[in-house]
């Protein structure tokens, strides 16, 4: 990306970057089954998840920031998640909202969900429920706004150096 | 039609050919594999039957008895459905196409093949549809061995269908 992974920045320079980072996530949902309903509902009047400057209209996976995986991944479209993925560029952001996108769900034993998108991309934020309310994908944001406004693209991007994944209510 | 009137009269058409039977108003006809094509021709293009709207095609894992395949169609001018069933072998099962009879059917009988492992003579192209390339096994027969339940047991306190 250039100066800001090779070096770390002033720490004033990064507070206005980061700021303006976090209160601008385009999102790109990948919506695979009734989780996608619950994300909808979060972008809609009641929690509106706009006022935080998550915007949900991202023409395609090159120009988001955040790819949210709200469904049952399965094993055939495994491959095109990846891809997706791959086309977006950094720095980037993974939610994986719902029990099926974290673990497989209520498909654990089935033979053609994938068990975790966590096996094919790098989740930062969980949000477990069957589905999560949209209060819990809002408190996912949250949680994901504070830790990008007080990051380092130097550690993230240059070193690698990805924090623990935030797992929603598992400090409650 | 109403379905005993259905029930008549393909068996005044077919004779022998199909055992049928009636429940909950619908009529399912029973026929050999061999006779698979010939009542599928008469139900999709005999004037009095006529169905010409596609509903499914699915299979059946029967156990020792074989793969059953349910194929059901509905009349849209006569306002009737009419279910005809057949039980392939398990090994080596195969069927006549009827996807030039329902364009609906290609891929109904592309899914009944890739998950029941049973094939269709004369379909234009029996690729997999829903499971990926490289997938072995046919996942809806009975003795498909899933590989968590080996590893985990069952964490409900019923089994599924109990």
């Amino acid at each position: 990306m250039g100066l800001v992974d090779a070096v770390e920045l002033p720490q004033p320079i990064k507070f206005v970057f980061n700021w303006g980072r976090r209160y601008s996530l385009w999102v790109f949902n990948f919506g695979l089954a009734c989780c996608a309903i619950e994300f909808i509902a979060t972008s809609m009047a009641r929690h509106d998840f706009i006022r935080l400057g998550v915007i949900p209209f991202a023409h395609g996976p090159r120009q988001a920031d955040l790819l949210v995986v709200s469904g049952t991944l399965t094993d055939k479209m495994a491959p095109a998640l990846q891809r997706l993925y791959q086309e977006m560029p950094e720095p980037k952001y993974v939610i994986s909202f719902g029990s099926c996108s974290n673990c497989g769900g209520p498909y654990w034993d089935s033979y053609s969900v994938t068990k975790g998108v966590d096996q094919i991309i790098p989740v930062d934020v969980y949000v477990p429920g069957c589905p999560p309310r949209p209060e819990a994908l809002l408190n996912g944001i949250m949680k994901l706004q504070e830790r990008i406004g007080s990051e380092s693209l130097h550690q993230r991007l240059g070193n690698g150096d990805r924090p623990e994944p935030i797992v929603v209510g598992a400090d409650a | 039609m109403d379905a005993d009137a259905l029930r008549d009269h393909l068996v005044a058409e077919l004779g022998d050919a199909v055992e049928p039977d009636v429940a909950y108003g619908t009529l399912t006809v029973t026929v050999d594999n061999g006779d698979w094509r010939r009542v599928a021709e008469l139900v999709r293009q005999g004037p009095d039957l006529a169905c010409n709207f596609f509903d499914f095609l699915c299979g059946v894992d029967e156990e020792a008895a074989g793969i059953g395949v349910v194929l059901h169609v509905y009349s849209i001018p006569h306002r009737h459905h009419v279910q005809v069933r057949t039980v392939v072998p398990r090994d080596g099962g195969h069927l006549p196409t009827v996807s030039d009879l329902w364009a609906g059917a290609d891929w109904h009988e592309r899914e009944t093949a890739e998950l029941f492992g049973i094939g269709f003579d004369g379909h234009p192209n029996l690729a997999k549809l829903l499971l990926p390339e490289e997938f072995e096994g046919h996942p809806l027969r009975k003795e498909f061995a899933l590989l968590t339940r080996e590893a985990k047991p069952w964490p409900g306190a019923k089994e599924p269908g109990e």
